[in-house]
């Protein structure tokens, strides 16, 4: 008798260890439902619109003008000690950015390096959006102690003194005003004037089609093959989580995966500083930039600047950050505005977590994903990247 | 044992509300109400939270703070005015002998403030919120003064809050026990793996109008029609509303505002939107349109006319 119950066991644990291997069996994902392939296809860079018109600049798509500002984006000379160049923070093999938490230049400055791959598409620049063009975000930096420390009539020394600047200057833009006689106006005229030359270069970079697109490609002609060599299971679970579940989407969204506007998502304060008010202080300084849209050095004569116009305030924007793209992210780290999060793993959990906010209102929810599920989301998220293809060329224009 | 213990919790906890009873604080000073941290610069009031971000994560704390290290003290005006008022916050160490019983007349009697000060932050224009850190170098018994000037009268408003860093004995244990017992279930709770289980899972979203494209209230009908295009997230564009009585009577003259948000996630629009024109024919273009997420939005269109106001709900889902 007693033996005959040992075996009853023995076999109730065989076949209950036999179930929980069938329960936890790797099965293959689910093909994609037509709802789903609508949001992927949201997502993919082949949507991609082109690069929005920019009447506050004049010279925003020319070529000679972006040949120009790409020399000037990688000169050194653009600052108080020789050393540091646009392309110190945004470095062109990383992404446009620094790997650092915060930018390193002459000092060390106030936020972490953001990427301008596909900015352009961006009404705000700056993770607080105080300016609210690509030209005007470029003259912040020169004239920034901590960043390149120098003023606005070195800069134009530099271009007065470098015969091949001259030139390209000229040609663009008119006679390069003679310094020592100069009015401020003018100074500022030509100040501007770089701004926008180092923009048009800044037009040019755009994201490329990543492992992901490739993928998308791949589901909208059901080419089932193709979909498996590029993606694996744990990867489009990710991918399933990120357009359903996890809401990443409620921000992270179109092909760029950013909605580029502001959002409070409870990061802690970096160390030894007191929470960043983000968007809060952001609008109030756009609205006084004397390079903004509306200001007198926009080429758009009529000052059409729905963005100012329509631009919202208040204390819902404390703690805001603009949403960043999500395309790019590996080698990019430590993430977030302060570089707080050293770790997507760690970006992750944050949002799995959604704490309270140390100021304003978190906007996010707690999601309740298990481990596996955060991972899954990690391995998708490396779909995103995409190399950049080399300075001076379009590499959305293939 | 488990009733024991509860019964225990909640002897403490009675104990805990009773001593810390806001009348003994009426000059101003950090009280608790209804789980919210309140200081109390004489009538003016704000949340009061305090954060230690590298030992406690996000955890706040209303007054004492469990070591030394880097804190945060946060206050969230919930009175406009302190937003146009210069604020100085000033951390000393407690010299006055009284402890948690310290007042501003204690303080005021102190013959050299600046000697027993370890943090000053001199005044300044914090709209909304105001924010500053400090890193404690030893524990012990300290008092914040926090002073606020009105800008016109010059009055001064200050509140004063004695507090410990680095808690001494063990007192506290079966507090933070209850505490811990309480963040678990909440976590539970919060996490949502109880509601993702129950709730299922929510309806995969387009960006297609699935809504009808009007909506009216008592007395007014109001329809909307986009020129630009079917709406899409992330794109500024422009909608032309129709605005007519419930008999189809074309209403003009109105003054009308739009405000939208999502209910779900308790923000607005990313924009301002506002009419710049009236066509006619109770038609009126209303600019700076922007949606910037999926999902359940409204717009809330105020009509204001001569025969009163009426506030009409579009819904949208995007």
């Amino acid at each position: 008798m007693k033996s005959d119950s040992f075996k009853v066991a023995a076999a109730a644990a065989v076949a209950a260890i036999l179930v929980t291997v069938w329960y936890f069996r790797d099965v293959e994902p689910a093909p994609w439902s037509d709802e789903e392939i609508v949001l992927l296809q949201s997502l993919w860079i082949e949507n991609l619109p082109d690069v929005p018109a920019d009447p506050t600049n004049a010279v925003a798509d020319d070529p000679q003008a972006a040949a120009f500002g790409q020399r000037l984006f990688l000169d050194a000379r653009l600052s108080a000690n020789g050393a540091v160049s646009c392309a110190t923070c945004h470095q062109p093999a990383r992404h446009f950015t620094d790997g650092l938490p915060k930018g390193t230049a002459i000092g060390t400055s106030k936020r972490n390096t953001p990427s301008i791959v596909g900015a352009a598409y961006s009404p705000w620049l700056y993770w607080d959006g105080r300016r609210d063009s690509q030209w005007a975000q470029a003259l912040s930096p020169l004239e920034d102690p901590e960043e390149h420390g120098t003023d606005r009539r070195h800069v134009l020394d530099v271009i007065a003194a470098d015969g091949d600047y001259r030139a390209a200057y000229e040609a663009l833009f008119g006679p390069l005003p003679d310094l020592s006689v100069a009015d401020e106006v003018t100074i500022d005229t030509a100040f501007a004037n770089v701004g926008k030359a180092i923009a048009a270069f800044e037009r040019t970079v755009l994201p490329t089609a990543s492992r992901f697109d490739r993928y998308v490609a791949a589901v909208v002609t059901r080419d089932r093959e193709s979909q498996r060599t590029l993606f694996s299971d744990d990867e489009v679970r990710g991918l399933r989580l990120f357009i359903g579940e996890a809401n990443c989407m409620q921000c992270h969204n179109g092909p760029l995966l950013t909605n580029n506007e502001f959002h409070n998502t409870g990061v802690l304060s970096a160390v030894g500083e007191i929470p960043d008010k983000g968007r809060a202080t952001g609008i109030v300084e756009v609205m006084q930039d004397p390079f903004n849209c509306q200001g007198s050095y926009s080429d758009d004569a009529d000052h059409v600047c729905p963005e100012l116009e329509f631009a919202r305030s208040g204390p819902e924007l404390i703690g805001a950050v603009r949403t960043p793209s999500l395309r790019n992210l590996e080698g990019t780290e430590p993430f977030m505005h302060k570089g707080q999060i050293a770790t997507l793993a760690a970006v992750l959990e944050h949002y799995n977590e959604a704490p309270d906010a140390m100021i304003g209102h978190n906007e996010a929810e707690p999601l309740g994903l298990d481990g596996s599920e955060l991972r899954q989301l990690e391995a998708f998220l490396g779909t995103l990247t995409a190399p950049y293809t080399g300075l001076g060329t379009r590499p959305g224009a293939t | 044992m488990f009733r024991l213990a509860t019964s225990c919790c909640l002897l403490f906890i009675l104990a805990t509300l009773l001593m810390t009873d806001s009348s003994a604080r009426a000059h101003g000073g950090v009280v608790e109400e209804d789980d919210l941290c309140v200081i109390k610069v004489n009538f003016l009031r704000a949340h009061f939270k305090i954060y230690q971000p590298r030992v406690s994560g996000h955890e706040q704390f209303c007054e004492d703070l469990p070591v030394a290290s880097e804190s945060v003290f946060v206050m969230e005006y919930q009175h406009d005015s302190l937003s146009i008022m210069p604020i100085d916050f000033r951390i000393i160490r407690d010299v006055t002998g009284k402890g948690r019983f310290a007042r501003m007349e204690d303080v005021i009697e102190i013959p050299d403030l600046d000697d027993a000060t370890v943090f000053y932050q001199p005044a300044m224009l914090e709209p909304d919120v105001y924010t500053v850190v400090h890193e404690f170098a030893e524990e012990g018994d300290f008092i914040g003064i926090v002073s606020a000037t009105h800008p016109d009268s010059n009055k001064v408003y200050a509140a004063v809050f004695p507090f410990e860093v680095g808690f001494t004995g063990w007192g506290y244990w079966p507090f933070i026990i209850c505490l811990l017992v309480l963040i678990q279930v909440q976590y539970l709770v919060m996490s949502g793996r109880i509601r993702r289980w129950l709730t299922p899972a929510a309806a995969v979203a387009s960006c297609l109008l699935l809504l009808p494209l009007s909506a009216s209230a008592d007395g007014l009908v109001v329809t909307y029609s986009t020129p630009d295009g079917p709406v899409e997230i992330n794109r500024m564009h422009s909608w032309v509303l129709h605005v007519e009585s419930t008999s189809g009577e074309p209403v003009t003259g109105a003054a009308i505002e739009v405000e939208g948000g999502m209910p779900a996630h308790d923000h607005g629009l990313p924009t301002r939107p506002r009419v710049t024109r009236e066509i006619g024919g109770g038609d009126y273009q209303l600019d700076g349109v922007r949606f910037h997420m999926g999902g359940y939005w409204e717009m809330h269109v105020t009509i204001t006319t001569d025969a009163g106001t009426e506030t009409v709900v579009i819904p949208l889902q995007l």
